[in-house]
């Protein structure tokens, strides 16, 4: 039985970890009734293993949106990680500038020359911005397919 | 054999029919319907179980651990009365959607 046990691990070690033990526990038990069905009718455990493991098909059999659903929730935690890139780009960017505008005005305060570093720092943000835009993009036109 | 895309949506239906006839256990289930539909639809024990979880899920059906007649310890799959009335309204859906396709379907001359 500790065949099963190994099949079932093994056909559900890519789902996600919410409701995985449950689901493993779940179909070794009702994969052990099978067998034991089955050596009933006169199979060898062997043979009865073999033909359970057979016949009960992939993980996408289980999961019918398995795929979709995996994909949705990459997609949401990349929008969400750049999400994060770009609070951290703007606030990292305030601070640059910030010091920049304060080491201009406090020694040179006659030129402001603190303006074209800061358009070069500014595209940090853009560019993320940009990416998270890009991003959200893609899903819209993915949700019309 | 059936394309299972087609049957999967009435799956639950049909679980829940043969859970009404009498409690049965996960193995017996899916034996029931390759015998009734003689070899025609042979339903997979993965797609089977992931339906029976839902309905448990849904407090559709209720399972308890019973004796098997010689042996074993079976986990037994019973109605609730909630499962019942779900089957009924799913049987009036399949009807109308069977007078449907029949309408569509159907040769005319």
């Amino acid at each position: 039985m500790k065949k099963i046990v190994n099949f079932v691990r093994h056909t559900f070690k890519d789902i996600p970890k919410q409701g995985k033990e449950e689901i493993i526990q779940s179909v070794t038990e009702l994969l052990n009734e099978k067998v034991e069905d089955l050596i009933e009718k006169g199979l060898s455990e062997q043979e009865a293993i073999d033909k359970t493991v057979v016949e009960f098909g992939t993980v996408e059999d289980y999961f019918v949106n398995f795929k979709k659903q995996e994909k949705k929730m990459r997609r949401k935690k990349t929008i969400n990680h750049y999400k994060n890139d770009l609070f951290f780009s703007a606030v990292g960017s305030t601070i640059i500038i910030a010091i920049i505008v304060f080491v201009n005005l406090y020694y040179v305060p006659s030129t402001l020359w603190f303006v074209i570093p800061a358009v070069g720092i500014l595209f940090w943000p853009l560019s993320i911005l940009y990416n998270l835009l890009n991003k959200r993009e893609n899903r819209k036109d993915e949700k019309d397919e | 054999m059936i394309n299972s895309d087609i049957i999967r949506g009435h799956l639950e239906s049909v679980i829940l029919k043969l859970i009404i006839e009498k409690d049965m256990y996960g193995y017996e289930i899916s034996n029931l319907i390759t015998e009734r539909t003689k070899k025609r639809f042979n339903i997979k024990e993965a797609t089977l179980y992931s339906v029976v979880g839902r309905l448990q899920k849904k407090e559709l059906i209720d399972s308890y651990i019973g004796e098997k007649s010689h042996g074993g310890k079976r986990r037994y799959y019973k109605i609730t009365s909630l499962g019942r009335a779900y089957y009924n309204q799913k049987l009036l859906e399949w009807i109308e959607l069977k007078k449907v396709l029949d309408a569509l379907l159907e040769d005319r001359k």
